[in-house]
């Protein structure tokens, strides 16, 4: 009985080496976050155009990783893009109020993600607060018309 | 002609002849009531399909997420993207190779040995006496081991694109040094783990059981011989291979093409 | 450990256990019974012989439910065998034993886990019990000291033995020998014999013995029958078969090479053959 006892342990390491995997898959391969939702707050930001921004982009401040973008949806109202970012908890009532977004490019080809730059103003933003001031992706296409038509005044 | 058309019609009519077999020998073998003997039988065979096939899958893992890195930097780095190479290798890995390459592994190491295993069973008069002596060879012998594959598969397909992601971290990181934040953070912000994770080990578990299903069914079925026990081996690499192929084609379009 | 057990009373003995009635087959476009009536007593040992290829095995397996026949019936002791459910067959089974032409030991097992393997399946016996049973079954064959060897260590006589160990392991009622005594050298065959004729007699087992070994099959068989062309050509008792003056029964009863069943395959005329008539080959 004793070959049996270490071949079942063989196949519980087995087991438990695929479920250990497949955690690490989830966690440091697709960036699941095991923190718990108290530990994060939420802000909403207004473009005129979020270019490739996709659900699940990472938003950063000072290039360092604080949130992720929740949700991306159409304001009927302005008829532009408004974006709910999760952030960080340890950042709530930190960020002055005139903080601003802007969606930035990674490399030249890179993936886009949400820039946060740091305000002056003394009032802070809470959970569920509007970042007023954003800058739009820029759009590889009308840059280099603007470069083009530029050319064709001169 | 007529000749050949009616050839041909009884080539139809054998092969839906076998399909049928093979699809109530699922069925019969699959719906066995578990036991605390099962478990062992399937703990033993879990033991034999699974640990012993971990060596091969994760050394072949490593060699394909390091080929991956090496051969994606080449590329990436004329785009000056070379930054996602984590995002690259990972969902190569998880939507594909990890999914296809141990099921056509798990075929090679696992499969052909379940065919002749069985097979030999049979050739030695073995299902035959079990039967005699009143119990179900489709319970006792087959179902542990179409059970034992359908769970070892998906955990070896599991292990495979984790050393494979660390094998491209090793070549694209370490050696060809890619920056190593870049390497995970755009690899994170591009996984999703439902739609990649979780559809690569859907994948997984189709094949697992398709590839099982053979093996032991070409066991089962086969004449017993020396001659028919080497046959039904080769056919069980070759069958499982295609099917593996094309079931990936119809699953892929179906998870992350735009038909749906 | 058979000293003690008499033999069932002379009444029981003479009723049929099996019974096959008009049993045809076929296997693709080849006939292998037209027409096969056999009836097996109980408590005897009947030996079923004919020349090989002419389906005694298939018969065996017919009996055991494995097959199933095209016309006619076979009957265990009052049940029509291929009419019952998959259930009431593997219960008419245990009642079973059966020895196969190669032992069919189970490969992964043991020689002791072979044996236990039959009431480990069928039986609640507690372990020291099970334990006991297949220590006397194998002390019956002489082979409890390799309790613990592999089927794959066995000498071929060795595994039959085993084999017949495990058949008997359930204590059955009827059992079935597929050729027992083919590759046997002569100590092994003795041995076999020996078992055979000391499980009928102590047991009351119903036997029936597939064969074309003659001599031995003649030294224990009470009855036998002999199939030949798909039919059952001749049968009685051993003595009565030895006499016998039908030509092919003596063929085959002596083992003379040529004869109604012909020593040439079915070709054409040697001279014309060989003379070279036109054909390729």
């Amino acid at each position: 009985m004793k070959r049996s006892k270490t071949m079942e342990l063989g196949v519980g390491l087995f087991m438990l080496a695929g479920i250990v995997g497949l955690v690490f898959l989830g966690l440091r391969v697709s960036g699941l976050s095991l923190s718990l939702p108290s530990d994060t707050f939420q802000l909403e930001a207004n473009f005129a155009n979020i270019g490739s921004l996709k659900p699940g982009s990472r938003v950063a401040l000072a290039g360092v990783t604080v949130g992720r973008v929740e949700s991306i949806e159409l304001d009927t109202e302005w008829y532009d893009a408004r974006v709910l970012m999760e952030l960080d908890g340890q950042l709530e009532g930190q960020l002055p109020q005139d903080s601003t977004a802007a969606i930035l490019t990674s490399g030249l080809l890179g993936e886009q993600y949400i820039g946060l730059s740091v305000g002056g103003a003394p009032e802070t933003l809470a959970d569920g607060d509007t970042l007023r001031d954003t800058q739009s992706a820029i759009v590889l296409e009308e840059l280099i018309q603007k470069f083009v038509s530029s050319m064709i005044k001169e | 002609m007529i000749e050949r058309i009616r050839h041909l019609g009884q080539q139809g009519c054998a092969l839906l002849e076998a399909l049928g077999r093979a699809g109530i020998f699922l069925g019969q073998s699959a719906l066995g009531v578990p036991s605390r003997e099962g478990f062992h039988l399937w703990l033993r065979q879990m033991h034999f399909v699974g640990v012993m096939s971990l060596a091969i899958v994760l050394v072949s893992g490593l060699f394909i997420g390091m080929v991956l890195a090496l051969q994606g930097y080449t590329i990436l780095v004329d785009f000056g993207a070379e930054q996602a190479l984590g995002q690259m290798v990972a969902l190569s890995l998880l939507r594909e190779l990890g999914p296809v390459v141990s099921a056509l592994l798990f075929a090679g190491r696992a499969g052909s040995a379940l065919t002749a295993e069985i097979g030999l069973m049979k050739a030695t008069e073995q299902l035959t006496s079990m039967e005699m002596i009143g119990v179900d060879p489709l319970r006792r012998v087959v179902a542990p081991r179409l059970w034992a594959g359908f769970v070892a598969l998906p955990l070896l397909t599991i292990g495979f694109s984790v050393v494979g992601v660390w094998g491209g971290q090793l070549v694209g990181v370490e050696w060809l040094g890619v920056f190593e934040g870049s390497y995970w953070s755009n690899m994170q912000s591009s996984v999703a783990f439902v739609a990649d994770v979780g559809n690569g080990l859907i994948k997984s578990l189709v094949f697992a059981l398709v590839v099982t299903w053979i093996a032991v069914f070409q066991g089962y079925d086969l004449i017993p011989t020396s001659e028919g026990i080497s046959r039904a081996t080769t056919r069980t690499v070759v069958y499982s291979s295609l099917a593996v192929l094309g079931l990936d084609f119809v699953l892929t379009a179906l998870m992350f093409g735009e038909l749906s | 450990m058979f000293d003690n057990i008499s033999k069932d009373d002379e009444a029981m003995t003479d009723s049929a256990f099996v019974e096959v009635e008009s049993v045809h087959f076929s296997r693709g476009e080849m006939e292998i019974f037209r027409g096969v009536d056999l009836t097996i007593p109980r408590g005897r040992i009947t030996a079923i012989m004919g020349p090989s290829g002419t389906g005694k095995t298939t018969l065996l397996k017919m009996i055991g439910g494995q097959l199933t026949p095209d016309a006619g019936h076979v009957r265990i002791d009052g049940q029509d065998v291929h009419a019952l459910s998959r259930k009431a067959l593997f219960v008419l089974r245990r009642r079973m034993g059966m020895l196969f032409q190669s032992g069919a030991l189970f490969s992964d097992l043991d020689v002791y886990e072979n044996v236990a393997f039959p009431l480990r399946v069928h039986t609640d016996l507690p372990e020291v019990m099970i334990r006991d049973v297949v220590l006397m079954k194998l002390q019956a064959v002489g082979l409890r000291g390799a309790r613990e060897l592999k089927p794959s260590e066995l000498s071929g006589g060795m595994a039959r033995r085993v084999a017949l160990a495990r058949a008997i392991a359930l204590d059955p009622e009827l059992i079935l020998y597929d050729e027992p005594f083919a590759g046997q050298d002569p100590i092994s065959m003795g041995v076999l014999i020996q078992l055979i004729k000391r499980l009928n007699e102590a047991l009351g087992l119903t036997a029936v013995i597939v064969s074309h070994d003659i001599k031995e099959t003649l030294s224990i068989a009470d009855y036998v029958y002999v199939i030949a062309d798909g039919q059952v050509m001749a049968h009685g008792t051993p003595a009565s078969l030895d006499t016998d003056r039908d030509p092919r029964v003596s063929q085959f009863m002596h083992g003379e090479p040529d004869g109604p069943v012909p020593f040439h395959y079915p070709a054409m005329d040697f001279h014309a053959d060989i003379l070279g008539s036109g054909g390729p080959r």
